[in-house]
């Protein structure tokens, strides 16, 4: 085995793999060390980045590379293997290796599916707390615990959101702050990012949790489709996770016989009296055309 | 009353709505200006309730008071309902405050009726006017179009919305007629007809001003009338083909509190509303008519899909070879989606199709095998009977809990 250690950034796999392909050595006699991993037993002396016989770059598609840049945002312990492994085959003339149907192609596409959903679950599920006017830094903050390293790549769509407003995102591994004109990532997290991003002194929740009860039709209570489509690992970090249970088990326990949010179920109705003889007027004193 | 109290009430009274897509919006972006919002043709979902529906924008009513009395609907006149009224500057603080914590990508906006439809129009867009204007937003707006208000105020709407909306309500005039007496399918169809007028003229020239660059949605009830899928499907393509209408939204009629005799007190159809976004779908991106997939009076089954229903019914099309088929046939095999279909067709370039390349792309393969042929495979069940096959591969139907 030869090791092929880098920083561990898809950039320097790149330069170490355009090497290895240079020199022609095929996937399954490369170890790769990324950035904190350590070699194998068994295996040889690293080779060096620079190729010693100087054989004509390969043609790789332009594509090929975005897909493997895209796809090596997959966590996975040996995450570039396969990646070598597809570069080797496209390189010697087998497409075959870049599409789905393919036996490498179909674990590229799955990787590639896995961090766009990441992404999107980025931009879906994640919550902004607005912080106190006169605090000091950014005005909206985030905890987000994605499951890929897309952070980087994924966010700058909150800037194209949130005009000139300044936001932060921190996540276990690294964090993002868009200062108004500039988006600063770093990696690892500063500890002063996570710990705004998870105190955030933040009243104004009320409000949206109202809705989310109130927008929730009990008689159609569904909890496979929920999950499927809110994965049960993102509840913790919402505002409205901790209302699910109870809204499914209010539900379950009688509330699911109409549609109405009990919230509502509660209040005293109030019927319209509609004669059309006079123009259309409320029951009682209310004027249906005052904002009340 | 407080801001709260009114929100639950009219998110309560909105809900019945069955859309909340925030997508086929143009690009907008917000990026080094001021204001907020951006849409980039993408919906994205925010949040999901345990019912499993979405929740991608505020839906909500303007206000819940209404001088109809649709026998359907939990805010007709006769409702004992609590009832409640936004100021347009309530609805704006609500967007723009959910808008910032990422709750939601924009609004979907719908009224009862006061006063008058055209006062009621002009409500509806002075907030997305103010929204737009004052508050500079970029986000997504949907508006919820009052059939018989003046086409001006239509077009005026459609400068403001990304998605302007009539409710057909159900599927026949007769059943309007009957369950909506106030409303009349001369004059939704007259607003539709707007609408599509509207689109077609920003359409057809460059630097015409947008209109409802989202184009138009309609909400059907399902299962509070009688109508049977059949007529649900034939009203639908007719939608689709006379007013270009994006989607055809199917919303199983919901159980409303103090229930008037005229409509059913039962649990939502679910399962056959299912089935008929499925047909839709197959209307919409599948190039199948509804002749096929109903070939007279009657409703879909619900122990199996459409797709498949069509092609036990049409074994002289099957078994397909998959190396050989036109992309469009193979996207009729019951299991295989366009998307396959496109994959499979791409990867027969390289090479011959075999069996274990429909695993690798997640093809429902019970349901494709009877259908298909490969390099390596051949259907032992081709000459089986279609009933038999559909007893193997029926959906049993699962009970709702509690109902």
């Amino acid at each position: 085995m030869r090791r092929a250690p880098f920083d561990g950034s898809f950039a320097g796999w790149r330069e170490v793999a355009r090497s290895l392909l240079q020199q022609g050595v095929p996937p399954h006699q490369v170890t790769w060390l990324g950035d904190g991993d350590s070699g194998g037993l068994f295996d040889q002396t690293p080779i060096s980045p620079t190729p010693a016989a100087t054989t004509p770059a390969p043609r790789i598609p332009k594509q090929l590379l975005e897909l493997l840049q895209s796809a090596a945002r997959f966590r996975i312990e040996d995450r570039w293997s396969l990646l070598y492994r597809i570069l080797w085959r496209v390189a010697q003339g087998d497409r075959a290796a870049m599409l789905p149907g393919d036996i490498d192609g179909s674990q590229l596409h799955k990787r590639l599916k896995a961090v766009r959903r990441e992404a999107h679950h980025l931009h879906a599920f994640l919550r902004f707390h607005p912080r106190p006017e006169n605090a000091e830094g950014p005005q909206l903050v985030a905890w987000h615990e994605p499951a890929h390293d897309i952070l980087a790549s994924a966010s700058g769509h909150f800037a194209e959101r949130l005009g000139r407003s300044t936001w932060l995102i921190a996540t276990p591994d690294d964090g993002v702050y868009w200062d108004g004109q500039r988006l600063h990532y770093q990696r690892p997290c500063p500890s002063e990012w996570q710990r705004l991003a998870q105190t955030p002194e933040d009243k104004g929740e009320a409000l949206w949790l109202a809705y989310y009860g109130s927008t929730f039709n009990p008689a159609r209570l569904n909890r496979s489709a929920l999950e499927t489509s809110l994965p049960v690992r993102f509840w913790k970090n919402l505002p409205e996770g901790p209302l699910i249970p109870r809204l499914m088990s209010q539900a379950r326990a009688g509330a699911q016989r109409d549609g109405q949010a009990e919230a509502v179920a509660r209040q005293g109705g109030k019927r319209i009296r509609h004669t059309h003889a006079q123009p259309p007027g409320v029951s009682g004193n209310v004027d249906p055309d005052l904002p009340r | 009353m407080q801001l709260i109290e009114k929100l639950t009430v009219l998110a309560d009274a909105a809900k019945y709505d069955a859309s909340c897509a925030s997508s086929g919006a143009p690009n907008r972006s917000s990026k080094g200006k001021s204001g907020i919002g951006s849409t980039n043709g993408m919906g994205i979902c925010h949040s999901f309730t345990p019912d499993g529906r979405c929740v991608a924008l505020l839906k909500i009513l303007l206000t819940n008071f209404c001088l109809y009395d649709c026998q359907y609907c939990v805010n007709r006149r006769s409702s004992d309902v609590p009832r409640a009224r936004f100021t347009p500057e309530e609805v704006v603080t609500l967007t723009l405050d959910f808008y910032k914590r990422n709750c939601i990508s924009g609004l979907f906006l719908s009224s009862g009726i006061i006063r008058s439809a055209d006062y009621t129009m002009e409500q509806l867009i002075r907030v997305a006017k103010l929204l737009r204007e004052e508050h500079e937003f970029r986000g997504y707006i949907h508006l919820k179009t009052i059939p018989d208000a003046d086409p001006l105020l239509i077009a005026e709407a459609g400068r403001y919305a990304d998605r302007l909306s009539v409710n057909i309500e159900l599927p026949t005039e007769s059943s309007l007629i009957r369950l909506a007496p106030e409303k009349k399918v001369l004059t939704i169809k007259q607003a539709m007809h707007s609408i599509h007028q509207g689109e077609s003229e920003a359409r057809a020239e460059k630097r015409a001003p947008r209109f409802a660059p989202a184009g138009q949605s309609t909400q059907m009830i399902i299962g509070a009338d009688a109508t049977d899928d059949s007529t649900i499907l034939h009203t639908a393509a007719s939608l689709y083909g006379d007013y270009r209408l994006r989607r055809v939204y199917y919303s199983a009629f919901s159980p409303i509190p103090q229930s008037p005799n005229t409509v059913p007190f039962e649990a939502p159809p679910l399962l056959r509303e299912h089935r008929l976004y499925q047909a839709d779908f197959l209307l919409r991106g599948y190039g199948f008519a509804v002749g096929e997939l109903l070939s007279g009076p009657g409703n879909l089954a619900l122990d199996i899909d459409p797709k498949l229903a069509w092609a036990l019914n049409n074994r002289e099309h099957f078994p397909v070879d998959l190396n050989r088929a036109e992309p469009s046939m193979i996207a009729r095999v019951p299991g295989i989606g366009v998307l396959s279909a496109k994959r499979l067709v791409a990867l027969r370039r390289q090479k011959r199709i075999r069996f274990e390349d429909l695993t690798r792309l997640r093809c429902a393969l019970e349901k494709a095998k009877p259908f298909i042929v490969t390099q390596d495979y051949r259907p032992l069940q081709a000459s089986r009977e279609s009933l038999l096959l559909r007893q193997q591969l029926s959906e049993t139907p699962a009970q709702m809990a509690l109902w």
